[in-house]
């Protein structure tokens, strides 16, 4: 089975926000709710000034915080490991919005259930990739099996040394980042 | 103010789900420690117990969107014993029927009541562990969250248990007086209490914000938003001064002057006790920053 995975080359993003309205699209979600986000970071200090724009998204956590706190256990870890939500089991309690991390969890009041992003495991399944993936204008990012030491995003993720953000925090992310 | 997922609903069940295992604490304190005189503020700690945590049950329950509209999925709520959500389900179904059997037992309410008088110790020692589950365990659901890390330290179950205590002790007070205003002397008895209650709160918060500054960089930063930043009014105002100092100096007064202190000034510093207790758990929800991602 394999280890689904996304890795985010920063550095080739120009924050046009077109994985944002993709996302949207493809889970049907109302304008203000999102399953993916750029956040711009400043970086350094005039003269050595930068703006770095980082997409944001679930990360799939390996040891997720959500899962464990889910009182149903409507959030569960699909054999690809992806965090999914059973939607028939969630009765709606917040906790999981509280316990991520990475505040990429969001409640639709049209049913009154939590949802994410959910790696467009349907279309995945079916030799699809994401849409926030395919996309991109400038491919930023990268799907993949992060299992395969050949896969595109392994060797990636091997070159670059790219890193999961806030891997202190100890949930095992699955989305990893180039920098700089 | 940084968005939190939980609001006032949350923060009304913190409060009262700790003011009616505290008042059942007291109730049982008073009724196994204390002699005769007592026995109007028992019987108010009893009474307001079990109704107290059925309706901060409630606010969990409004709080709840899918499980709202479709009731019969809050039968899922106990699938995860990894959850706190699922303990609070277990120590909440079990705590209610005992605090509303206590109740009914000590104001003789129905034959169940005048039954259950027969075993009155046995029901105070089950309810009071298990209201002092309830306690902590509402310091303890917002403890374990991975998401802020405010809230992440073991004091915040003790902290929240202090509160629960002295919140609860305080509105069987105002219940015992509303019933009976002659009462009201004896109330006096209970300011000690009122001030053993409060100076652990008042310790275990400043530790909890001290600890803080150092704990971490999101830690530290909610920490000063209470100290020095965008709540620091509400902070000082109505939990360090109002929920704190004034029913501090208030109850050491009311000891000193036994029964001689007016009534409005002595249920005046239990509702204060109310108003700190219910701002402390609205501050430190509302305070809480999710870590710095990028």
């Amino acid at each position: 089975m394999p280890r689904y995975g996304i890795a985010i080359d920063t550095t080739k993003c120009i924050g046009c926000n077109a994985c944002r309205v993709a996302c949207q699209n493809q889970n049907n979600l109302e304008p203000k709710g999102e399953f993916n986000k750029i956040v711009e970071k400043d970086r350094g200090v005039f003269p050595s000034f930068s703006k770095e724009f980082v997409p944001l998204q679930c990360n799939h956590c390996g040891q997720a915080p959500c899962q464990r706190v889910c009182p149903t256990g409507a959030t569960y870890t699909a054999p690809e490991g992806v965090v999914l939500v059973n939607e028939k089991l969630c009765v709606g309690c917040k906790y999981c919005i509280e316990a991520c991390p990475y505040k990429m969890r969001t409640i639709d009041h049209r049913s009154g259930v939590v949802v994410k992003c959910k790696m467009c495991i349907e279309m995945v399944r079916e030799g699809g990739v994401p849409a926030c993936v395919s996309t991109c204008p400038t491919q930023v990012r990268i799907f993949g099996d992060l299992d395969d030491p050949y896969s595109e995003i392994s060797r990636f993720v091997a070159k670059h040394r790219a890193q999961p953000l806030r891997a202190d925090l100890n949930t095992g992310p699955q989305i990893y980042y180039k920098r700089s | 103010m940084p968005e939190s997922a939980w609001g006032w609903l949350i923060v009304s069940y913190l409060f009262l789900a700790g003011a009616g295992a505290g008042a059942f604490v007291s109730a049982v304190a008073c009724d196994l420690l204390a002699p005769d005189w007592s026995k109007s503020l028992a019987r108010a700690g009893a009474l307001v117990s079990g109704p107290l945590v059925i309706i901060g049950t409630a606010c969990l329950v409004l709080d709840l969107e899918a499980g709202f509209w479709e009731p019969w999925r809050q039968i899922y709520l106990t699938r995860n014993l990894h959850s706190m959500i699922t303990w609070g389900v277990l120590i909440l179904s079990a705590f209610i029927p005992v605090a509303l059997l206590y109740g009914a037992a000590v104001g003789e309410i129905s034959f169940i009541g005048r039954m259950a008088k027969k075993y009155v110790v046995v029901i105070e020692a089950v309810g009071s562990v298990l209201a002092v589950c309830t306690a902590g365990y509402t310091g303890v659901l917002i403890a374990v969250v991975n998401g802020v890390p405010f809230w992440n330290t073991p004091l915040m179950p003790v902290l929240f248990t202090a509160s629960a205590m002295s919140t609860g002790l305080a509105i069987s007070m105002i219940a015992a007086a509303i019933n009976d205003i002659t009462t009201i002397r004896t109330l006096s008895n209970f300011a000690l209490g009122h001030v053993i209650f409060i100076a652990i709160e008042a310790v275990v918060l400043a530790l909890f914000v001290f600890m803080s500054m150092t704990r971490s960089v999101e830690a530290a930063s909610s920490a000063m938003m209470l100290v020095s930043g965008s709540l620091s009014p509400y902070f000082w105002a109505l939990v360090v001064v109002m929920g704190i100092l004034v029913p501090f100096v208030l109850s050491i007064v009311e000891y000193y002057q036994y029964g001689e202190m007016p009534k409005t000034l002595v249920v005046g510093a239990d509702v204060l006790v109310l108003v700190g207790g219910m701002s402390l758990r609205a501050l430190i929800i509302f305070s809480g920053q999710p870590p710095q991602i990028v």
